[in-house]
């Protein structure tokens, strides 16, 4: 009875008529991914991309799976996403803590060069990044890219959680100190799970922005068999002929993970935004 | 909660962990490979190859001319990526000076080679042009194209023409012939304007297309030489022969409607659909135009030379040529010269010119399986007085670069060429000096 009233009010439907607009707004470059996905290139040359399949196949899929590479591409992601994700997040959370709770001389300074390294256009640095990874010899290695993913995440992730981490009473941290904890346990067994919801949230945003590199893959591998799903895609993209269905049926595979690990961490996410409120 | 989030994240630590430690850092690191060479007493030899045939068919055809090489010689593996094409542009730079560059890349020939062998970053390959026979089995002009100083640098393997391609069944049905001369070109578009199709199709968003009219108007109005030497930067933008080209020639295609409407708005293919349509009838477009065209519609298009303007001009056409060529710190340059060695080779030009289309450079490719495009494609280029590559490839690519983007003023507002003209003439005196 209470769903059918809700309905009657003028301003709900209302509401509920722009939402729903918005929605159908929202969704279309979705659909058209998915309806181009299933037809064929001549189809969409012939009558151009929005336009409702002739005849849907699946074959794009398994072109984009096999000849596309993205069997070889989409664990090079991995392989290169989940150790830069882990380091940044480690390392960010240690200099976080130091920056949060100690007081030293140039603590501010520290914190400025982080921010300010957030500031810098990342384009800028492509050739000093270029340069010192081929000098390094970490050039066309999964290394190179873990190593200068992991440096150029840590100035947002150090900044994010230092925020959250003063937030984190510091009786607390006084009461371990007291009992004699050393620093380094203090983080890992205080400060870290006081700390999960910030790091879970931010492992989300760190993956999705990590897993879709593609400026920094296409610089520093020139290997087809290192590159992630970014850059292994980009390369059925021609001269003069793009084989767009095998491309869009590719990207759409390769956001299945983001969409999973945002899944996944949502749930603890939104367990984690309530933990702690009941004591 | 807290135990199980706990428990989580340490295992996504000790999973990134152990990925990051598992991770192969060289490629062909697979353990299928590293087996097969501790049972060979001899180590594989290996060459890299950056490839930036990135377009679908021609990405097959080269996956198997690769795949044929390491048939033939067992002891050497290839190393083979493709890049996007237009990635691939940009990244060679930092490829060719990287300690570590890939062997053997593909490249555009002459102008766009000519930057990085003047920089000392392409290996001279006179030993192989020398051992492989290719100064007597490839024509003169693509050996020139090749030589600097007298030493090859570069391997050209494939060519293809530049034509305007048009509609049978549209010219059919309004009972019109291919033109030959500018005059019966206009004839053309005005019975194809009367009948309510557009004459000319094209999608210049890229830009590339716009500069192949100012290629051909230019090259037939004031001859492939003045034309190259403009490309060369020794002749002036500002030059009132170059005006005429624009005021005279262009604009009044652009003036009565001959283009359709808002071509910025579309790719170089995303315009095809107008002339498969019956929108519109013509299209100046590269040969590569048949891999984009609807297949069951491709025999519905022909070709004919661009109309000659004034019959006094040697004819000039277009037609650019790639190839291969090894970095000048090449790890593998042994190797590496094999790779190139059969690139060059009949087998591997055959293979090229039958399954693209394409037209090959070694002369002792057999002919006789060319389809009649081919055939009339070759012989458009040899009755050609002068072959120029591109404008994006005849000139250096700042002056490209500028020069397009004032192809695209001009054509939205041409009424502005003076002031598009003196701006080309102040990047050209920049650039080349003067």
């Amino acid at each position: 009875m209470s769903v059918k009233k809700t309905f009657l009010s003028p301003w709900r439907s209302l509401l509920f008529f722009v939402i729903l607009l918005a929605t159908l707004v929202w969704l279309l470059p979705f659909v058209s991914a998915i309806l181009t996905s299933m037809r064929s290139n001549d189809d969409i040359i012939t009558r151009g991309f929005l336009a409702l399949p002739r005849q849907i196949s699946f074959n794009s899929y398994k072109v984009a799976w096999t000849r596309g590479g993205l069997s070889h591409y989409l664990p090079n992601s991995f392989i290169i996403t989940i150790p830069s994700l882990v380091l940044t997040l480690i390392l960010s959370s240690l200099s976080a803590y130091a920056l949060a709770r100690f007081r030293f001389r140039g603590n501010r300074l520290f914190l400025y060069m982080y921010v300010g390294g957030m500031m810098l256009p990342f384009q800028v640095l492509l050739l000093p990044v270029f340069r010192l990874t081929d000098a390094l010899g970490l050039y066309d290695t999964y290394w190179g890219l873990i190593a200068f993913h992991t440096a150029f995440q840590l100035g947002f992730c150090t900044f994010l959680l230092r925020n959250y981490m003063r937030t984190v009473p510091g009786e607390i941290l006084e009461a371990a100190r007291i009992d004699g904890c050393s620093e380094l346990r203090i983080w890992a067994q205080i400060m870290m799970p006081l700390t999960l919801p910030a790091i879970a949230a931010l492992a989300t945003l760190e993956f999705t922005w990590i897993f879709n590199d593609y400026l920094l893959a296409i610089v520093l591998l020139r290997t087809d068999a290192l590159k992630p799903v970014t850059a292994g895609l980009a390369t059925l993209q021609g001269q003069y002929v793009t084989d767009w269905t095998v491309i869009v049926a590719g990207a759409l595979l390769a956001t299945i993970p983001t969409v999973l690990v945002f899944l996944f961490l949502q749930r603890y996410f939104i367990e984690g935004l309530t933990l702690g409120t009941g004591k | 909660m807290k135990t199980r989030l706990l428990l989580l994240l340490s295992l996504v630590l000790l999973l990134g962990v152990a990925t990051a430690c598992v991770a192969p850092q060289a490629p062909a690191g697979q353990p299928v490979e590293v087996t097969k060479i501790v049972e060979k007493p001899v180590a594989k030899q290996i060459v890299i190859y950056n490839s930036y045939m990135s377009d679908p068919a021609p990405r097959e055809a080269d996956e198997a001319l690769v795949k044929m090489f390491m048939e033939q010689n067992p002891d050497i593996e290839v190393v083979h990526s493709t890049v996007a094409h237009e990635d691939f542009k940009q990244a060679i730079r930092a490829y060719l000076t990287a300690s570590t560059p890939p062997d053997v890349l593909t490249w555009f020939a002459g102008n766009r080679a000519r930057f990085f062998i003047d920089k000392g970053l392409i290996m001279d390959i006179s030993d192989v042009w020398e051992e492989q026979g290719w100064n007597e089995t490839y024509p003169a002009g693509f050996r020139a194209l090749s030589t600097v100083d007298g030493k090859q640098y570069f391997l050209p393997a494939s060519w293809y023409w530049w034509a305007v391609y048009y509609s049978k069944s549209t010219f059919e049905k309004y009972g019109l012939q291919e033109p030959q001369t500018w005059e019966e070109f206009l004839q053309v578009c005005e019975t194809l304007k009367a009948n309510g199709v557009t004459p000319l199709t094209i999608g210049t968003k890229y830009r590339w297309t716009a500069a192949a009219w100012f290629d051909y108007l230019n090259m037939r109005v004031n001859g492939p030489e003045f034309h190259i030497n403009l490309m060369l930067g020794k002749e002036r933008y500002d030059d009132p022969r170059v005006k005429k080209v624009f005021t005279d020639y262009w604009a009044p295609l652009i003036a009565n409607g001959y283009f359709i409407e808002n071509p910025a708005a579309y790719s170089w293919s995303e315009a095809i659909p107008f002339m498969a349509n019956g929108e519109a009838a013509m299209y100046l477009m590269g040969d590569f135009i048949r891999d984009s065209y609807p297949q069951e519609q491709v025999d519905d298009l022909g070709f004919f030379r661009f109309p000659i303007i004034d019959p006094n001009v040697p004819v000039g056409e277009d037609a650019p040529t790639d190839g291969w060529f090894i970095a000048a710190k090449a790890q593998h340059p042994e190797a590496a010269k094999k790779l190139l060695a059969f690139f060059g080779s009949k087998e591997a030009q055959q293979y090229m010119a039958d399954t693209l289309g394409r037209l090959p450079t070694n002369m002792e490719v057999d002919t006789s399986n060319f389809t009649d495009a081919q055939r009339q494609g070759l012989d458009l280029i040899q009755k050609a007085d002068f072959v120029a590559q591109f404008y994006d490839r005849d000139t250096t690519p700042e002056m490209a670069d500028v020069g397009m983007n004032g192809f695209m003023e001009f054509w939205d507002n041409p009424d502005s060429i003076d002031d598009i003209l003196a701006r080309l003439e102040a990047k050209r005196a920049e650039l080349f000096g003067e």
